[in-house]
């Protein structure tokens, strides 16, 4: 067979190569996201994702969603672009999820034996779905940076709050009122992660009374489309393929 | 020749993959905390840890133990290390063998961070019940904002028994009795799995179409309109939909469920109550201090002067938790650790009973293999060589004084 003859012999095996390829590319794709988002969320997000006493109603709120946005906005550039698909947010957080749960399991609870209870991921999928569908609907990626980044911010909390509300369930300890996730971060020791480097409750907006979340959650949302046009650029960019000679590529 | 080379090379290559393979099979067990590499100067001269106590050396799980004793903040605090102004009580062990059931300072519980006075010493206890079994190298330790953890010395603690029996029982205050080891577990999976099922279904509606190939050539050339029905939107928008009335939906139900939540808590611990030490009137100047390297000891000429109305002698020299002892005035009977413990380490020129009103310039040397095996004898290479500790003088009856000691330290390298 020469360099200039098809590879296949007919429409059924040009088919059947165009679906290996096709499992191929989305296997690829998907573990190559699940390395680099999970390393990106971990470094960015740490330990406001790895532990429940990290999880306030202002400062995981705000930060969880601005750093984990990234990763959708670029993939989601890419494969609608070049394909019209729109799963890039979706696939995204499924393989940052699978990550983090072989994580969370095989090594926080299994090496380290904290609890699964204290160190499990959050939940970013609302806020996945909703993003590839506005960018389905919409075709313009600033409709999804603006309506969809500021809906990625707002889905957060209430998409974990029935995850994480058992354990801000109040309880007295030697004269002392805890959370329960509060208790679990005392109780469960992390030698190199004392109390003072937890980030929960600082800031300003104390005129809010105690209703701070939403606030959080808009600021977060505000700061996500931005977050969402940068990394979309970055997605665009990736994406070139001026180093491929060709004429369809 | 060459066939000769050849197989050599071969077999070697395949002991090296041997080698490697064999390597995966030694797994010893990683039980120290560091302590050795930190810097000599922060052990020196930040935290002094004396009158320790482990409560118990072997303890089943679900028993509890107590590590107690004191801690002096040391007055010379070194410039290169933030002062304890918020710093966190904490237990140097390999994770949660242990849970810490309660830590206190003074009488007051510090679950949070705390800011502590230099030149003050405070009581210290800390409470912790065996989770997992293993023998355990376990550590005091002040984690210091800008300055790190200051780990203290380490006593190893067997646990017995069976993780599976370990229990976390706790009542909140909305009455329900749980236990923190698996509470809301389920919840939590539940929760996880319903989501990504939902998002797993998502792809799998645009996976189970040709996806990459096709549509990059319809992309191509000019059909991308084409690739996104009518359908799809219907079922898009249902997603949408289904995903915002599921997270209102479940909030709802969650606020119900638990309708009594509250933030998590944070702050800062002031006022925490140093103890009264007994008034010195045992008065010491350092003349000079010299680290004798080939030999592994301090020497140092003192000039002391009894200010009292009972005679003392010098008993004992602690820095970095390695206690030197002149065993003629002081025997351990707490079980300190045998490596920090230098029972005969302490001699002094003269150390017979200091009469009150009078002084006396002596030359004490501290001698041990701790100075090497603990690695303080790096400290002539620290960025601030000078060495502290805490002496000990006892009177005839027993009666102790903390004295502090803080100078230049010049190695002595022949």
């Amino acid at each position: 067979m020469s360099a200039s003859q098809s590879a296949v012999r007919s429409r059924a095996e040009a088919v059947a190569v165009s679906r290996t390829f096709d499992w191929m590319i989305l296997f690829t794709l998907f573990t190559a996201v699940l390395g680099g988002y999970h390393i990106h969320y971990m470094l960015t997000g740490g330990d406001w994702d790895f532990w429940s006493d990290w999880k306030d109603r202002r400062l995981w709120v705000t930060v969880a969603p601005i750093v984990s946005i990234t990763f959708p906005a670029a993939v989601q550039a890419m494969l609608w672009y070049r394909y019209r698909l729109p799963v890039g947010a979706t696939i995204c957080v499924l393989a940052l999820l699978l990550g983090e749960w072989i994580n969370r399991y095989m090594n926080f609870w299994g090496w380290t034996y904290f609890p699964v209870n204290f160190c499990f991921p959050s939940n970013l999928m609302p806020g996945a779905i909703v993003l590839d569908v506005i960018l389905m609907l919409g075709g313009s990626m600033t409709l999804t940076a603006v309506v969809g980044g500021l809906a990625w911010g707002l889905l957060f909390y209430p998409g974990n709050w029935p995850i994480i509300a058992p354990l801000h369930v109040p309880v007295e300890y030697n004269g002392m009122m805890f959370t329960l996730a509060d208790l679990q971060g005392y109780h469960y020791v992390r030698t190199g992660t004392p109390e003072y480097i937890r980030m929960v409750e600082k800031g300003t907006l104390r005129t809010f009374g105690k209703d701070v979340a939403p606030v959080s959650a808009f600021f977060s949302g505000f700061v996500s489309v931005i977050i969402y046009f940068l990394w979309h650029f970055f997605g665009k960019w990736f994406n070139k393929t001026d180093f491929i000679s060709g004429e369809n590529v | 020749m060459k066939i000769i080379k050849d197989k050599v090379a071969k077999l070697s290559f395949v002991a090296l993959l041997i080698t490697m393979t064999a390597a995966i099979f030694y797994t010893p067990t990683a039980s120290a905390h560091g302590e050795k590499s930190q810097a000599a100067f922060m052990r020196m001269r930040t935290i002094h840890w004396f009158d320790l106590n482990w409560s118990k050396d072997e303890v089943a799980i679900n028993e509890t133990m107590t590590i107690s004793g004191k801690f002096h903040v040391f007055a010379g605090w070194p410039e290169t290390v933030d002062k304890p102004e918020v710093a966190f009580l904490n237990i140097g062990i390999p994770g949660p063998v242990f849970i810490r059931a309660g830590s206190w300072i003074g009488d007051q519980l510090v679950p949070r961070s705390v800011s502590l006075e230099l030149g003050e010493t405070y009581t210290f206890k800390v409470l912790l019940k065996a989770r997992r079994p293993g023998d355990w190298h376990v550590h005091t330790m002040l984690n210091v904002e800008g300055g790190g953890p200051i780990i203290g010395p380490g006593k190893w603690v067997t646990i017995t028994g069976s993780m599976g029996q370990f229990v976390n029982p706790l009542v909140t205050l909305t009455g329900d009795t749980i236990d923190l080891e698996d509470y809301a577990l389920d919840n939590i999976y539940f929760w996880h799995a319903l989501w990504y099922a939902i998002g797993l279904a998502w792809l799998v509606f645009w996976a189970k179409r040709p996806m990459f190939i096709p549509r990059h050539i319809a992309v191509s050339s000019g059909k991308a309109d084409t690739l996104i029905s009518a359908g799809d939107k219907k079922v898009g928008i249902a997603f949408a939909l289904g995903t915002m009335v599921l997270v209102a939906g479940s909030m709802a139900s969650t606020n119900e469920k638990y309708p009594v939540t509250t933030p998590l808590q944070a702050g800062l611990m002031r006022g925490m109550v140093p103890i009264d030490m007994p008034a010195t009137s045992v008065v010491v100047k350092v003349e000079d201090a010299t680290y004798r390297v080939p030999g592994r000891a301090m020497q140092m000429t003192l000039t002391i002067t009894n200010n009292g109305d009972s005679a003392v002698r010098l008993g004992e020299f602690m820095t970095a938790s390695v206690r030197f002892l002149d065993a003629d005035v002081l025997e351990d009977e707490s079980g300190y650790p045998d490596d920090l413990l230098a029972e005969e380490g302490l001699t002094s020129s003269d150390n017979s009973p200091l009469a009150p009103g009078e002084t006396r310039t002596v030359n004490v040397t501290a001698s041990d293999a701790a100075w090497e095996v603990y690695r303080l004898a790096d400290l002539i290479y620290d960025p601030d060589s000078r060495f502290a500790g805490l002496l000990f003088f006892f009177d005839e009856d027993g009666n102790r004084q903390m004295v502090m000691v803080d100078a230049p330290l010049i190695p002595s390298f022949i």
